[in-house]
């Protein structure tokens, strides 16, 4: 096959798995921030589905369920882990749904779900 | 900041409430400010032996109905401690017990959170050694106040299956919490041929309990405090001063 027809059906191929994704996170999002929808709302994170999640999101959400809703930056002093990294990880467990952000004044806060 | 202890193993009957409430004993007699809670919600035991007259029990602390401080008793009066001694029993009511099995993950992670707040109130009462009585295996309950302590406490008997479920419960959940242990043996058979280890699945073993019918027999007093000498009560204070090595 020439070079440029592969790299063509790999772009198609990319294309196919971006909606795919899209489709995906755009439905749960739907299922999650709709609340007209009853019965959706996502559920709080429990310590066994804590147990279930991989090392760093764990010690990040273990941390963040010790001292309630704190920002990237709070969180991060006590894992002694750069505020960038923590924010990813923060970010992660909120596409997750285990987490909620929200904005007081210019400050980001992050806490557990609650149901 | 209160230091809390979880009184835990893989498998039921090991000792736990015994060393539970005979070592929130010791370190209330010594002058420490203590508080036991049952976190056994489904088959409590602390309510047997502190009869109190309670309007409101962990169950409820748990739910959210109510704080810490309307749950717990103070009992130092009646032990002639040196600190205080605050207990708190779960409800022995079938009809809470079953309400509790019905109770779903929401209900238990939001149990866990207050559970960290009660820990947080007792700091501010300068309560120094908080204390979980739990249920053995993986229970909600029991992994709830594993992950809100600061130190475990793995009562062992010397059973093939509560080592095998000791390893998994190890692997499994202490090491992910980051929870430093410690490992007790209790009731152990003296004439078997076992030799005491140091370390067992890299943790400590800091005591080794003999098995003595007396304890069993006497278990209606708290020996630690009405027979310090008894061998029992001796490897419990000393329990109690190796859990403060570990602490350093
Ligand atoms: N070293 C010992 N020698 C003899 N009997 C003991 C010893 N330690 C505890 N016991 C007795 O063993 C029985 C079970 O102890 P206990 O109730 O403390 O176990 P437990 O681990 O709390 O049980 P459960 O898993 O049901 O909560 C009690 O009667 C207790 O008095
Ligand atoms: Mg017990």
């Amino acid at each position: 096959m020439p070079e440029d027809e592969l790299l063509e059906e790999i772009l198609a191929e990319l294309q196919e798995i971006n909606s795919k994704l899209d489709r995906l996170l755009t439905g749960k999002k739907e299922m999650v921030f709709d609340p007209s929808k009853k019965g959706n709302i996502a559920d709080s994170l429990d310590i066994i589905t804590l147990l279930s999640l991989p090392d760093h999101l764990r010690t990040t959400a273990t941390t963040l369920l010790e001292i309630g809703p704190a920002t990237a930056e709070e969180v991060a002093e006590l894992t002694s882990k750069e505020r960038a990294v923590e924010s990813s990880y923060l970010n992660q467990l909120v596409r997750m749904e285990h987490v909620n952000k929200y904005r007081e004044g210019r400050k980001v806060y992050f806490q557990i779900n609650e149901r | 900041m209160t230091f809390a202890l979880a009184v835990h193993s893989s498998k039921g009957g090991t000792g736990k409430t015994c060393i539970a409430v005979n070592l929130a004993g010791a370190y209330a007699l010594e002058g420490k400010n203590v508080c036991l809670l049952d976190i056994d919600i489904r088959g409590p035991s602390l309510f047997s032996i502190f009869k109190p007259e309670a309007l409101f029990w962990v169950n409820d602390m748990l739910s959210g109905k109510r704080g810490i401080k309307d749950t717990i008793h103070d009992v130092s009066e009646e032990f002639g401690t040196k600190g205080k001694f605050f207990i708190g029993c779960s409800n022995p009511d079938i009809s809470e017990i079953r309400e509790i099995v019905r109770k779903d993950r929401n209900w238990q992670s939001s149990a866990l959170k207050n559970l960290i707040s009660a820990k947080k109130e007792l700091d501010k009462k300068n309560i120094d050694i908080l204390i979980f009585d739990t249920s053995p295996g993986v229970e909600y309950e029991s992994i709830n106040a594993v992950a809100a302590s600061d130190m475990v406490l793995i009562v062992h008997n010397s059973s093939i299956a509560c080592n095998s479920c000791t390893e998994q419960i190890i692997g499994g959940i202490y090491t992910p919490l980051k929870k430093h242990c410690v490992i007790i043996d209790n009731m152990c058979h003296d004439n078997t041929l076992q030799p005491s280890e140091e370390k067992r699945f890299g943790i400590d073993v800091i005591a080794r309990i003999p098995c003595m019918c007396d304890v069993a027999t006497r278990n209606d007093e708290i020996l630690t405090l009405t027979e310090r000498d008894h061998i029992f009560s001796q490897n419990i204070y000393s329990i109690k001063d190796r859990i403060e090595r570990h602490r350093l």
